[in-house]
């Protein structure tokens, strides 16, 4: 068999390995709909309450419908990694893999095509459940939602890798990070807002950060003023060096993991 | 491929057609204040079955550790069957398998599930043949549908072992695979490692704790303390060298020695029989 034949085998058992998981612990299934849910509901309720209040507000509630969706993508893409490589630490097994043939990045590779999957369950959930609870149609985000969503899946392998270095380095009580982090973006990046909305100085860092200008885009699709190529470009170029960055910082803690022997906390 | 060959007579295994699987020099492993290996020089040859032994804390998991890459040494360079680690880690653990009796499968996986995503991790593209046939080998069809979870000691060691076979590798490392086995499971799993040896002449490094089993399993051993090898030799010959009638009194007389003083003497550290 040829090296990337291998490969291809060793990526496939990885994500074998998730599936039968997944298949296995039905409360795996809440991180895929029961969350989003309740995420689409109590952001699509304040926009509707809102939205009474005052008719100009009207545009709030696709804007945290569409801002929420958008969210869970980069959530979903966050948790593949992350969760991937904590389900073989929560089951002792890493020294079991770590003593195989596959490769980290054959590993990751692995755990990231697996997301994918877990992310198509959760965005036809978050489809259903705008569409019947408030009568929103993510289609009107139209094609660019594809390169948007590209990009925020990008920024959240890079953030899982951060929380999978994290996790390596200072044990699993370090997981609690994975679960709060992502907030972190929710209050930076405007999610359902534009970064102006935020206080001065927490401004200036939004406006940095490459998911800022994709949930931006986001907005300027429901309001029909379209893409900004220039921004959108400027994300694509801010996403890769995140995620380029991440994976140096993951594989520098995973020579640290295995420099100070902490494999035999998971032994 | 060669490794495919895995059996016939002598092993040659890695890209120079080495006799020997494992190759470590002046391993060396700090953590903090203590060393727990120092400066260990380890070479076992293809075919071999070779019992890795000392007391507690004498760095024998340590050492494992670091022949299969979990761990990075200080110092030192580790070889496995021609490769070199890390540089060449996939190429080298394509043919090393471990166990170790404890550290389980993952418990929401079906015994044949787990085998099945194994052998994917080794590489094997097609596994269900290989599967059927190590299974029936091992005489495990009865675990097959069961969860990990749901095995014993026993049956999980004896899980383990088929799971780090299906690759035929030339190495198989066992860290205490008998640990806390009953006698009758134990033998079991004995009588499974050297049926392995004795059709495939596969390498076994196995450390334990029950001398009488290591003096059944292995031609030759290896005695640790302090992280240093205190003795290497045939089974009656480090015996004979501590003055003792069997390798239970040599293991009694390192561990009192590295007790009091230290690592005891230096038989052949290093040096095979």
């Amino acid at each position: 068999m040829s090296n990337l034949a291998v490969t291809g085998t060793r990526i496939r058992a990885v994500m074998h390995r998730h599936l039968v998981v997944l298949r296995r612990s039905p409360h795996r299934w809440f991180e895929i709909s029961f969350w989003p849910a309740m995420d689409v509901l109590l952001w699509g309720s304040l926009g509707v309450f809102v939205a009474r209040q005052a008719a100009a507000t009207r545009a709030g509630t696709p804007y945290l419908l569409a801002g929420i969706t958008m969210f869970w993508v980069f959530t979903q893409a966050q948790f593949s990694i992350a969760l991937g490589v904590n389900e073989e630490t929560w089951t002792r097994n890493i020294l079991n893999v770590l003593t195989t043939p596959i490769s980290e990045l054959e590993y990751f590779a692995g755990i990231a095509l697996f997301g994918l999957l877990k992310l198509a369950l959760c965005v036809s959930t978050l489809t259903v459940v705008t569409a019947a609870l408030f009568d929103f149609n993510l289609s009107r985000l139209g094609w660019p939602a594809v390169p948007i969503a590209l990009l925020l899946m990008v920024n959240g392998w890079a953030l899982g890798l951060i929380g999978v270095g994290l996790v390596l380095r200072f044990g699993q009580s370090a997981e609690i990070l994975i679960w709060g982090v992502n907030y972190a973006v929710l209050s930076f990046s405007g999610v359902f807002f534009p970064a102006s909305a935020l206080p001065k100085g927490i401004e200036v860092v939004s406006r940095q950060l490459p998911t800022t200008k994709l949930f931006d885009a986001v907005r300027r699709q429901l309001d029909g003023t379209g893409l900004s190529w220039s921004s959108m470009g400027i994300a694509a170029i801010g996403s890769f060096v995140f995620l380029m960055l991440a994976a140096t910082f993951a594989f520098a803690l995973l020579r640290v993991f295995r420099r100070r022997g902490f494999v035999t906390r998971y032994s | 491929m060669v490794c495919r060959l895995w059996a016939k007579s002598v092993t040659l295994c890695g890209m120079t057609g080495e006799r020997n699987v494992v190759l470590a020099r002046a391993l060396t492993k700090r953590f903090g204040v203590n060393t727990a290996v120092d400066g260990m020089d380890l070479i076992v040859g293809a075919g071999e079955r070779v019992g890795l032994l000392g007391p507690n804390g004498a760095g024998k998991t340590t050492t494992l550790l670091m022949l299969l890459g979990a761990i990075t040494p200080d110092a030192g360079t580790v070889e496995l069957a021609g490769f070199s680690l890390p540089r060449h880690r996939t190429r080298a653990l394509a043919r090393v398998g471990f166990v170790a009796g404890y550290l389980p499968l993952p418990e929401n996986l079906k015994v044949r599930e787990a085998l099945t995503i194994f052998a994917g991790f080794y590489g094997i593209r097609r596994p269900e043949r290989v599967i059927e046939e190590a299974i029936a080998r091992f005489d495990i069809g009865h675990l097959a549908e069961q969860q990990s979870r749901e095995l014993s000691s026993g049956q999980r060691t004896l899980v383990s072992i088929v799971k780090s076979t299906l690759h035929q590798p030339a190495l198989l490392v066992l860290d205490e695979p008998t640990a806390s086995l009953d006698p009758d499971v134990a033998r079991r799993v004995r009588d499974s490692m050297l049926d392995i040896h004795r059709e495939f002449g596969t390498t076994l490094l196995v450390t334990s704790h029950n001398m009488r089993e290591v003096e059944t399993l292995c031609e030759r051993v290896v005695i640790m303390a302090r992280g240093r090898i205190a003795a290497d030799g045939t089974p009656s010959g480090v015996a004979a060298q501590f003055g003792t009638d069997d390798l239970e009194g040599a293991f009694l007389e390192v561990a009192e020695r590295s007790r009091t003083t230290g690592p005891g003497p230096h038989i052949s550290a290093g040096v095979r029989p």
